[in-house]
């Protein structure tokens, strides 16, 4: 057992919500070499710590915010990474977020926070260097939406550089897609770690830090972080990104790529999209542009509606995931309602994808007479319909009267209790909603939905390499712009040339993708042992391997079952897996996980 | 002010001017959405160009800061500690990046004041700090005059609310240029793709101006810069 040398801190901060106390748990170098970190580290506290089919709302079950080595330091958009055993989908869930959380928590003196328990009152953290301080949010903060909270939380602490993560009533009321959120407009919003907050009875972790990371060699390391930057800053593709942000691409996937997914995946042509997408926020709605820590990507872009019903409404938005989910998949082209229900979402704190997509399947079901408007007390959910939607999202958050419990399910349990056929319309994978690029128009993202672990997922690579590739991503906790497209295509020896100075190491280029391929494997072992997923659960939804395109710039297209079994087996091949989809016992024991063996 | 947004000069008045914008001619006749874009990417304020490495003048006196553009990545911050400290320590760097109601970001800055109220505070024979009359640089003149913790004089004479503590020595951090070329601004220039343009500039730019700058404190910019870009509704409400 060694201590690292730099990068690390070799000590995670474990807090026990029932009791109200903590300790310092210390990992040595070789962990930290084997899962780096985030969401890997995540995966493998999950296996190691946690009973089989333990129940995710149980106080057992814990959230692991965890950092990689890389935050902190000069490396540019590094992020913090959630990892959980999922309330919503039953199997690993993880979250990357960007905002300036992770690295406080790095500059507090930890590599992560791992909370467990479950408080018997609401609760809120305030971590200043090495003290935890548990705080009463019962008469403070509970109730309150994700913006007052945070707010609240400031001037109780009367700083304003202190960081947080707080969830809104969504995560309180256990709504199953409740999301996490980081410096008001950051949203950690897959797999439900919100609900998880929730169901512990805490509020928020604030976090403020004044220490630095150590580094091994000070100046190697350094070089290559500089230069990692310019990499990033040079890049021609991040012009676009930089002006428009990532709604930039709402017009370029329904006029060019024809990927764009409208009215719940039944088209990808959406010509609408001009009256929401990035020019008009920039003519109307932009005001600032803001920016991760040491990031010189800029892609936030925070506005404010000048004039009309919503004057003075203060948003983050649009950006690509948000704006297609609440937009065209709910075919809206009213500008300041649909930003209106972007704001809507972040306050309530509900995750906008899973949202989105629950609105447009609620919509299509009451359109084909599956659902009534009585089911959803009487709110007028059809295509268009900006203002209904604002009303339904506060009432599922609240989780209010028959429709808000009904939404609060997710498309999967919607559709299993529905019946009717409903099942069909709900396009999902493993339980969690799939993301704004329709797979059939870029069938890249076949890969990434289908074959991604915590199922549903538009960030998990196009193609195997990929996938080892963001699972680094995800445990160095990089942003996967900065870090994924200019630097990862597809070497690793810009991530290499930076870990070896900062944390002592030899890595090379193929330890770095065993690595990948190790997170990888052991986030395939945790879920198997969890819910026994196999080959069987890494299929797109039935709709979007039978109905093909109707029109767009991809007319036709759509993914055929032979593409999908192809593309199964170039996935298991790559990482060594069996026919069935697991991970056989040799390449557990090439890639050191024995102890997944079953 | 010269800084003033671009988008708000009429066209015909972009036009007539100095000849670095005539390439800019061709576009403003085509369409005029396109036109705005070019130039709001494409104009570079007088303080751009003296921020350009190539221009830099071995001796300056003050850094300044255009707020609005500041976008919150704290490029500075970390150009600053990596300098002064050896690794990325924001809570120890020379000058700090603020948030206020998470949507406003507010660079605090040394502004290097002419009438030196810092050091006239200081209640030490000699002063323990002594401004650089060559490069404006605040330096301590020896580490063991500074009475460290146990005074508060010049934290609290500071008008621009800008001193702080070292988080270890609790002794205040002042800041010294990097002695004429200050890490801050090339870190802030080298965020080139910043469609606002750079926020921190160097040289003698500051002149004048910047006193009047100081005198408010980061909260009370804060505040302006919160009611400028988000104007509240007829009743008054930011929502």
């Amino acid at each position: 057992m060694t201590t690292p040398r730099g990068g690390y801190f070799g000590k995670i901060l474990e807090i026990d919500l029932s009791t109200k106390k903590f300790k310092t748990r210390t990992i040595p170098d070789e962990v930290y070499r084997k899962y780096i970190g985030g969401s890997g580290l995540g995966a493998y506290f999950l296996y190691t710590d946690l009973k089989p089919k333990t129940d995710p709302r149980s106080k057992e079950n814990f959230i692991f915010m965890g950092t990689g080595p890389l935050n902190g330091t000069y490396c540019p958009a590094t992020r913090v990474s959630i990892a959980f055993k999922s309330p919503y989908t039953g199997i690993y869930g993880h979250s990357e977020v960007g905002g300036n959380f992770g690295n406080e928590i790095k500059w507090a003196g930890w590599d992560g926070f791992l909370i467990k328990g479950k408080s018997p009152e609401p609760v809120w953290l305030y971590i200043h260097n090495d003290k935890v301080e548990f705080r009463d949010a019962k008469q403070t903060l509970w109730g309150k939406d994700t913006y007052a909270t945070n707010d609240a939380i400031i001037r109780e602490l009367k700083d304003n550089d202190v960081r947080t993560i707080v969830i809104g009533p969504a995560g309180e009321n256990q709504v199953n897609y409740s999301a996490m959120i980081v410096d008001r407009f950051r949203a950690a919003g897959r797999s439900g770690g919100g609900t998880l907050m929730g169901s512990k009875n805490l509020k928020a972790v604030a976090v403020k830090g004044t220490g630095w990371v150590p580094v091994a060699e000070r100046d190697k390391f350094h070089d290559a972080a500089k230069n990692a930057k310019k990499l990033a800053v040079d890049l021609e593709a991040w012009q676009g990104i930089k002006r428009w942000g990532t709604a930039g691409l709402l017009e370029l996937k329904n006029f060019k790529s024809g990927s764009l997914v409208t009215r719940n995946y039944q088209t990808t042509w959406y010509p609408d999209i001009v009256e929401i997408g990035a020019e008009q926020a920039g003519r109307e709605f932009w005001k600032r542009h803001q920016s991760c820590p040491n990031c010189p990507v800029h892609c936030m872009k925070v506005g404010v509606i000048r004039g009309g019903d919503y004057s003075g409404l203060i948003a983050e938005a649009p950006e690509f995931e948000t704006g297609t989910m609440l937009g065209s998949n709910c075919g809206v082209a009213d500008f300041d309602p649909y930003i209106k229900t972007i704001e809507m979402c972040d306050a309530m704190g509900v995750d906008t994808i899973s949202m989105g997509n629950v609105l447009g399947y609620t919509m299509e079901l009451i359109e084909r007479g599956i659902l009534s408007h009585k089911d959803v007390d009487g709110v007028k959910l059809e295509w268009g319909e900006p203002e209904a939607m604002v009303e339904m999202i506060r009432k599922v958050a609240h989780k209010e009267g028959k429709g808000g419990k009904l939404l609060a399910l997710g498309v999967k349990q919607m559709g299993e209790k529905i019946g009717k056929g409903a099942d069909y319309y709900a396009i999902h994978v493993k339980g969690q909603e799939l993301a704004a690029h329709d797979p059939r128009g870029d069938k890249g993202r076949a890969y990434s939905y289908a074959l991604g672990q915590r199922g549903g997922c538009h960030h998990e690579g196009t193609n195997p390499k990929e996938h080892a590739q963001w699972a680094m991503l995800n445990s160095l906790v990089m942003c996967s712009f900065v870090g994924g497209y200019p630097w990862g295509k597809y070497t690793p020896d810009v991530f290499t040339a930076m870990l070896n100075p900062l944390c002592g190491w030899n890595m090379t280029g193929e330890e770095y993708w065993t690595t990948g391929k190790r997170i990888i494997t052991l986030e395939r072992c945790y879920n198997r042992r969890e819910a026994g997923v196999s080959r069987k659960d890494d299929v797109l939804p039935k709709r979007l391997m039978t109905e093909k395109l109707p029109e767009g710039p991809k007319k036709g297209a759509v993914v055929s079952p032979e593409e999908m079994k192809k593309m199964q087996d170039e996935y298991y091949a790559y990482f060594s897996w069996g026919d069935d989809g697991l991970p056989t016992k040799e390449t557990l024991k090439n890639l050191g996980l024995e102890f997944a063996i079953s | 002010m010269e800084f003033e947004k671009e988008e708000t000069i009429p066209l015909s008045v972009v036009e007539k001017k100095t000849s670095r914008r005539s390439f800019l001619k061709g576009a403003l006749t085509t369409a005029g959405s396109v036109a705005t874009i070019v130039t709001v990417g494409g104009f570079k304020t007088p303080f751009a160009e003296a921020a350009d490495p190539a221009k830099k003048k071995d001796k300056m006196k003050y850094l300044f800061a255009v707020r609005e553009n500041c976008t919150g990545c704290r490029a500075c911050e970390y150009a600053c500690s990596l300098k002064h400290e050896g690794v990325v320590r924001p809570s120890a760097a020379r000058i700090h990046v603020t948030k206020y109601a998470s949507v406003v970001d507010v660079p605090v800055i040394c502004w290097h004041c002419d009438d030196l109220p810092c050091i006239n505070a200081c209640p030490t024979t000699p002063t323990a700090i002594k401004k650089d009359p060559e490069t404006g640089a605040i330096k301590y003149i020896d580490d063991k005059t500074c009475l460290g913790a146990k005074c508060n004089k010049c934290i609290e004479a500071c008008p621009a609310g800008y001193l702080r503590r070292n988080p270890d020595t609790g002794w205040p951090i002042f800041c010294d240029l990097c002695d004429g070329d200050p890490e801050c601004v090339k870190a802030c220039a080298e965020q080139a793709g910043n469609p606002q343009g750079p926020c921190l500039m160097a040289g003698k730019l500051g002149f004048g101006v910047n006193m009047a700058f100081r005198d408010v404190t980061p909260e009370e910019a804060a505040r302006a810069l919160h009611k400028n870009f988000f104007y509240p509704n007829e009743k008054g409400e930011r929502r």
